[in-house]
């Protein structure tokens, strides 16, 4: 795969937006910050799919991720109080002793990932070249459908990754849909405040009666139910 | 200063179809392995938040980021042998999309666990968050 041109040039700035975006994440302050450059980091690392072709994934990542997952963080930390880092008053890093040690650890890990990358690419790399393009793919690609812009061509990606995933990945498919159902249930349960444990009258009774006894509130709402 | 003089003409010549020529080809025609090196980037960005950091939120924060990075070489991965034509070289992108839908589970039951947490605990610190500990 040979990025030129222009995208060559947005692969450079997407990909060191990415990166950037994901340092200020890790260093920013505030938990806000954090999730916003975070949702700024995911968004760059999918206009990175649009550029190695993957239209569907890209679309996927911002509508999951950005519009889902990233709302939810930003909720929860709404719901949990960061006054102290907020204002200064408290260290954001661990103890100096465990953020050597983990430095230490991600020097180590860029050594060998950097070592991994040099010694196995140009052999990948050979037998890419030893491979010559299929040329019914030039020709699939120049029978597609022009894009409104004229300059490109309207993919088949999203339908072939449809197709695939429903030919090979049905099964796990399934499964995942099991596990998003889990985690619904898994994370209402966690959630739930002592009131409503009661109400829905699942405590255990002599947890029940010591909570009681603690917290006095939560007899009236036995009480009333 | 005409030693500095040649000296740069020495670097401008080596530059020519030197090493240095070969990393601006790289800069210019970026391939799979600048996207390797994006992705390794963002994993190590990721795990060295993990480690760092006492927000517990901004730890479940890193480890999206490292999630991504495996994404973008599962999809690096699938482009470049959809170019050399095997035969399945859309697992990858296959194999993304359950990355995804496994993180966004991940991602509501942490947050759950953060909630009740910080119900129990009144607190957002991993240093203080030591019940299991000894």
């Amino acid at each position: 795969m040979n990025l030129s041109g222009w995208e060559a040039f947005f692969f450079w700035f997407f990909g060191l937006a990415a990166v950037f975006a994901g340092l200020l994440t890790v260093m920013a302050r505030n938990a806000v910050h954090s999730a916003l450059f975070l949702i700024s980091s995911l968004v760059s690392v999918a206009a990175l799919f649009v550029l190695a072709q993957a239209e569907f994934i890209a679309g996927v990542q911002i509508l999951v991720y950005v519009g889902g997952v990233m709302v939810l963080f930003l909720f929860v930390i709404m719901l949990v109080n960061v006054g102290a880092e907020e204002q200064g008053r408290s260290e954001i890093f661990n103890r100096p002793r465990q953020v050597t040690a983990s430095l230490i650890f991600c020097f180590l890990l860029v050594a060998g990932v950097l070592f991994a990358i040099n010694t196995g690419y140009p052999e990948l790399q050979k037998r890419a070249a030893a491979q010559t393009a299929n040329p019914a793919d030039a020709e699939r690609y120049s029978s597609l459908p022009v894009g409104a812009t004229g300059v490109s061509r309207l993919t088949d990606q999203t339908e072939t990754v449809g197709g695939i995933l429903y030919r090979y990945g049905s099964l796990p498919f399934e499964i995942a849909s099991v596990l998003l159902l889990v985690a619904i249930i898994g994370s209402v349960m966690l959630a739930r405040t002592l009131k409503q444990e009661v109400s829905a009258d699942d405590v255990d009774p002599d947890v029940l009666q010591e909570e009681v006894r603690e917290h006095p509130e939560v007899a009236e709402v036995e009480v009333s139910s | 200063m005409s030693i500095l003089l040649s000296l740069a003409v020495l670097l401008f010549q080596e530059a020519s179809d030197g090493r240095f020529a070969q990393m601006m080809r790289g800069v210019r025609g970026p391939d799979l392995s600048k996207f390797l090196v994006i992705g390794a980037l963002l994993f190590i960005i990721g795990v060295a938040g993990v480690l760092t950091r006492r927000n517990i939120i901004v730890i479940f924060m890193s480890i999206e980021l490292i999630l991504n990075a495996a994404n973008l070489n599962f999809i690096a991965f699938s482009r470049h042998l959809q170019e050399t034509g095997s035969v399945n070289a859309y697992a990858g992108q296959v194999f993304t999309v359950f990355v995804i839908v496994v993180a966004a589970a991940e991602a509501a039951i942490g947050l759950g666990i953060v909630i009740a947490l910080y119900r129990n605990k009144e607190t957002i610190w991993v240093d203080e968050i030591d019940l299991l500990k000894w």
